[in-house]
């Protein structure tokens, strides 16, 4: 059972502001560890630093304890599957899968075994004679993966392996890497993606990386947690933007007031009030703050008949869109901002005044700062 | 309607174009083969472009009884010396440039390519004296060092810019499998290379084979010449046996010819090399 560890890891290209900064990660023995962010935050730099092929700039990356920072990349009992496959062109399909294991001069009984079992567990033995030219994508993809297993890592490394898949192959072979994990359980696996779903669905824990102004303030982690920590615990604006389909809705608010339950907040635009059960921190009645509730959290009511009820809101449908399993429904708030509620399908919903409940824990608030105010237990 | 206009023209034009070019690349080769096949009596008596009057191969017996095999050998053996040293060196040369990190990379890419426009003929009074002092002059080996120096500027530039476009993820994996930067060379970079490497070989071959100046100055006698200059024996002072010239260009462009013949196909994938995406 291997562990990784990375500590403090930097990386600076030539001239270039740092594309990781300051990572400190621990990713337990059998863990699966999917690394998701935006475009240009560093997550397959980060990997490749795993790897070796990519160098540390300052910070050490250990492996099972030990230092990994000058140790080349075949001796790190590590394999990787990379976005393009990366199978040589001018060797067949068993030539690939061999290659690696002739390197380390295996037995040649040996590396007939594992390029058998390999082929068996993925299913590709018809394949082994084949030039990669010859396969699909989604074949290509299990070979790519039979040339990791076949080395017997301790730590297998995915850097976007189903970007090039279509979308029904690509939660084909999604269980396909769920089901190879569950079949090597001694290994770590972490897995770069910056598909939230293939995020949500793949990993144990996921480590949300940040791009921009933010990675230079505040490093590059935003956040490390279980896929539904970090849905329904996010502990930033960022990390709840990020995450989520359509993503949060967030309303600009003010501080009303604070009271032993939590906090009171105003929406600037309508003037509706709403509790969020959490703790006030520094802030003080007349800060501004920001409100995030997920879509799919706003439930519509039947409007009260004297006055506006508590914890709801009411907004004009704009538009409506279908997908027969659910409806979004696209409101206007009073300064022009979008709305959106994901109701069930066949809601019949279509135009006029909606009033939506707004349950207290399903509501997060978030400071000028961006960061999450904290919850009260129990809320 | 405009754009059926454009295929009609287009379905016109490509083929009167293609046969222009046929004649203008043929008519040549034609007229070296016909004068080949004439007498010299009968080369100024009869027109240009008329036919032979009957088959005459003795301008051909002539020439093979000649010194023609043993400049035929020589081409042959400088050549393919020549050849197989620039495709390795430039292939090695062009790996490091275009992959591996080094300090004044860029700068020494440069001055290679900068090599491309070294005029040939300010090289050749350097190059002779220095064959001389080696104690080269008037052998073989005289002519390898310069047609390998010569023509390993534009070999690396096409090479590096090849294997530049080689996907990086490639030499990753091999780094993982462990191989080192000779072995990520030789095994992924040289086989994915081919069409690059044909490209040199073909271009140089072609270039080699008709090359003059060098094997003019650093050779003498018949012994150690190249094929290029065996039509020298059929020009004299005051006269020339041109069917005898012709019947010379003819057996010296055959092997390009034939060879061109079997590997046509591998030839214009060769030239055509990343100029289109695969």
């Amino acid at each position: 059972m291997t562990s990784i560890s990375l500590a403090n890891v930097c990386k600076k290209f030539d001239g270039a502001a740092p594309v990781i900064r300051n990572v400190d990660l621990e990713i337990a023995a059998g863990e699966f560890c999917v690394f998701l962010g935006p475009s240009g935050c560093g997550k397959s730099t980060l990997l490749r630093m795993i790897a070796g092929i990519e160098a540390i700039t300052s910070g050490e990356v250990r492996i099972n304890g030990e230092r990994m920072n000058e140790v080349p990349p075949a001796r790190r009992r590590v394999a990787m599957v990379f976005q393009n496959y990366a199978l040589y062109p001018h060797m067949t399909v068993r030539q690939n899968m061999e290659f690696g294991l002739r390197q380390a001069r295996t037995p040649p009984a040996e590396i007939e075994n594992r390029v058998a079992e390999a082929a068996r567990v993925l299913q590709i033995q018809p394949l082994l004679d084949r030039m990669p030219r010859e396969l699909s994508g989604g074949q290509r993809q299990r070979v790519a993966i039979g040339r990791a297993i076949v080395r017997k890592p301790n730590v297998f490394l995915f850097d976007e392996p189903l970007s090039n898949l279509d979308a029904a192959l690509r939660v084909h072979m999604r269980s396909e890497i769920a089901r190879l994990h569950r079949d090597y359980p001694h290994a770590s696996v972490v897995y770069v993606t910056h598909d939230q779903t293939e995020a949500m669905a793949l990993a144990d824990r996921i480590v949300l990386l940040r791009a921009g102004s933010d990675r230079e303030q505040q490093g590059s982690i935003a956040q490390v947690g279980t896929p539904l920590e970090l849905y329904h615990r996010p502990g930033s604006l960022f990390v709840a933007a990020f995450l989520g389909s359509p993503r949060m809705n967030f309303l600009p608010v003010v501080i009303a007031a604070i009271d032993p339950d939590g906090v009171v907040v105003r929406l600037r635009d309508s003037g509706e009030t709403l509790r969020v059960p959490v703790a006030a921190g520094t802030a003080r009645p007349g800060d501004a703050a920001t409100l995030g509730v997920r879509p799919e959290h706003l439930q519509p009511i039947a409007p009260a008949l004297s006055g506006p009820a508590p914890q709801t809101i009411t907004r004009a449908v704009r538009a409506v869109e279908r997908f027969g399993e659910y409806d979004y429904v696209y409101l206007t708030g009073a300064d022009g901002e979008d709305v959106i509620a994901k109701l069930g399908g066949g809601t019949g919903v279509s135009t006029g005044p909606l009033t939506f409940s707004v349950p207290p824990g399903s509501c997060h608030l978030f400071g000028t700062d961006g960061m999450t105010f904290e919850r009260r237990a129990g809320g | 309607m405009a754009e059926r206009r454009a295929f009609a023209v287009s379905r016109i034009a490509v083929p009167v174009l293609g046969l222009f070019w046929l004649a203008v690349t043929s008519l040549p080769f034609l007229f070296v083969l016909f004068t080949s096949l004439k007498t010299a009596q009968e080369t100024f008596s009869s027109p240009v472009w008329a036919l032979p009057e009957s088959l005459n191969l003795g301008n051909y017996v002539s020439v093979l009884r000649g010194f023609f095999l043993i400049y035929l050998r020589n081409s042959v053996f400088v050549i393919a010396v020549s050849v197989t040293l620039i495709v390795l060196i430039s292939a090695m040369a062009a790996y490091a440039l275009a992959r591996l990190r080094f300090r004044f990379n860029k700068p020494l890419f440069g001055l290679i390519v900068a090599g491309m426009i070294v005029p040939l003929h300010i090289t050749l009074v350097p190059i002779y004296l220095m064959t001389r002092d080696l104690g080269l002059y008037d052998t073989p080996f005289a002519l390898i060092g310069p047609y390998v120096a010569t023509s390993l500027p534009v070999s690396i530039f096409i090479l590096t810019e090849f294997m530049r476009q080689i996907p990086r993820e490639l030499e990753e994996a091999a780094k993982l499998d462990g191989c080192g930067p000779f072995t990520i060379f030789l095994r992924i970079f040289l086989p994915l290379s081919g069409p690059g490497l044909s490209t040199v070989a073909i271009y140089n071959g072609i270039a080699l084979w008709n090359e003059f100046i060098f094997a003019y100055v650093l050779t003498s006698t018949p012994q150690h010449r190249t094929l290029p200059l065996a039509v020298w024996d059929f020009q004299g002072e005051y006269a020339s046996d041109i069917p005898a010239m012709m019947a010379l260009v003819t057996l010296t462009s055959l092997p390009l010819i034939v060879a061109y013949g079997f590997g046509q196909e591998r030839i214009i994938k060769g030239m055509m090399a990343g100029s289109l995406k695969g």
